[in-house]
């Protein structure tokens, strides 16, 4: 009784039913990129959304030395006190986002773009990952 | 695909007793839960879902002869003949798709259509003694019938309506099989299905797609494309893009042409356990970075001086700096794991390109 081999509606019911389920997972779930750096020390108690920044993007244009070195950002998400008025007076991401290298400080919605409220993090990493969530900003505790 | 047929095995099965008997009124729910739900409980593939005027409207309007002839013969819109079923005979399928029917016109039209709300009081009269227990059935299972039971004066002109809705609460409230089963594969929180790997910044959950910033970054793949492909991480062996000449990051903040300072030196760790020893190459590692980002601070340059375990990597101390935040996750072992206890190196120099599967 059972199947003959070719049934295009069962092609069709498992197509809906995976795309149900992809559904059901994207909905719920944060997809961000591996090594995605969410900073948020100042943006939210300052009225703006929080910073997000790619690192694949940027390690696509320059070695890690370049900023982990030559600028002195730490390896620690929340560990800079990076603030406006540093990067308008040439630290940190001010270096490069100065009109020059990359875009300036003028365009405010490109860096602040994260979803309002979220907390300072590397998205995707270890740590994120053993940690349970809604304890999340366990990371962000270590900034000093 | 397997779980499909195999149920509709089972049920067959468990069916064949009921095709034994007389044919009842209540068969057609009893043919509803064991064949029809697995699609039309949800609407998996379009399929109309009892209790839904807008599913069955325009199929009602086609007329009772065309809904009987669609289930029995199948359709191209997905339908199967018989749902898939053909040992049921038809007699059943009909019982069936009355069955569904009247629980549209039951669950939407009680007041406005009395008479057809009495149609399915006639059949179902011989189901009339097991009523009390289904409508012990809590209605918020079935959200779309609610508005029936909250209508007292629907319920009192059609009496067996709260039967027909209770059993279709009993249907809908029963776990469905395709949406279990994704359920279950979809947990594993670790591993992100193919589809939703390097989403665009509006699609990755942590931009906001409000802001018309994010609509104008670059999405990963579009950098990605031509880059060689690993299994973690960003799925970019950014090592084997930098030797290849993908990528050309700069060395220099303002300098395109400053060639990095690079040292080949590789160090051999050998790790308690049955793991294989670890060999790092300062090669890679300073293609990216200059001494003073891991010395003194992380390592202290002195070989043996160094104290590491895999527990303080994954917290994010030594290697784990990078490596589980930027640089290839800790998933993938034997990139560092590299060479085999009786001292034949696995990799190299060139560990993440070599050790690569």
């Amino acid at each position: 009784m059972m199947c003959s081999p070719a049934r295009p509606w069962r092609a069709a019911m498992l197509g809906a039913a995976l795309a149900l389920a992809a559904l059901a997972a994207g909905t719920r779930a944060v997809r961000a990129e591996y090594g995605d750096v969410v900073m948020n020390a100042y943006s939210t108690e300052a009225g703006m959304r929080p910073v997000v920044f790619p690192h694949w993007f940027h390690r696509v244009r320059f070695r890690c030395k370049v900023c982990h070195g030559d600028l002195g950002i730490k390896f620690q998400a929340g560990g800079n006190q990076i603030n406006m008025l540093k990067i308008i007076d040439g630290q940190f991401c001010g270096a490069c986002h100065d009109g020059g290298v990359a875009w300036s400080v003028e365009s405010c919605n490109l860096c602040h773009s994260g979803k309002p409220g979220l907390p300072t993090q590397v998205h995707e990493s270890t740590i994120q990952k053993l940690t349970a969530p809604g304890q999340k900003q366990a990371g962000s505790a270590a900034r000093k | 695909m397997r779980t499909t047929s195999l149920t509709t095995k089972l049920l067959s099965l468990a069916a064949l007793g009921v095709m034994a008997g007389p044919l009842q009124a209540q068969e057609g729910r009893q043919v509803y839960e064991q064949k029809c739900a697995v699609c039309h409980a949800a609407g998996l593939a379009g399929a109309p879902r009892p209790g839904n005027a807008a599913d069955w409207g325009p199929r009602l309007r086609a007329g009772k002869a065309s809904l009987y002839r669609n289930a029995i013969q199948g359709t191209m819109r997905g339908m199967p003949p018989k749902g898939g079923n053909p040992d049921l005979p038809e007699a059943a399928v009909r019982a069936a798709v009355d069955f569904m029917t009247a629980t549209v016109a039951a669950a939407s039209k009680p007041a406005a259509r009395p008479e057809v709300a009495r149609k399915p009081a006639a059949q179902t009269a011989p189901a009339a003694s097991t009523a009390p227990v289904r409508q012990a059935v809590p209605p918020a299972a079935a959200p779309v019938a609610a508005p029936a039971i909250a209508a007292p004066e629907a319920a009192a002109v059609a009496a067996p309506a709260p039967v027909q809705v209770a059993s279709a609460s009993l249907a809908l409230a029963r776990p469905e099989p395709g949406s279990g089963a994704a359920a279950a594969n979809a947990f594993n929180r670790l591993l992100r299905p193919p589809g939703k790997r390097n989403l665009p910044p509006a699609e990755d959950g942590i931009h906001d797609p409000a802001v018309d910033g994010t609509l104008q970054l670059q999405p990963p793949l579009a950098a990605f494309g031509a880059m060689p492909r690993s299994n973690a991480g960003n799925r970019v062996d950014w090592v084997k893009a930098l030797a290849e000449g993908k990528i050309a990051p700069r060395w220099e903040r303002d300098k395109a042409d400053a060639a990095a300072v690079v040292m080949d030196l590789n160090i051999v760790r050998e790790v308690k356990g049955s793991m294989p020893d670890v060999v790092y190459p300062h090669k890679q590692h300073t293609e990216w970075l200059d001494c003073s980002n891991c010395h003194p601070a992380i390592f202290v340059p002195q070989k043996g001086a160094n104290q590491m375990s895999m527990a303080a990597i994954l917290l994010g101390q030594g290697c784990g700096a990078c490596h589980g935040r930027v640089a290839f996750p800790v998933s993938e072992c034997r990139l560092c794991h590299s060479k085999k206890k009786d001292g034949v190196a696995a990799g190299s120099a060139a560990p993440q390109a070599e050790a690569h599967r």
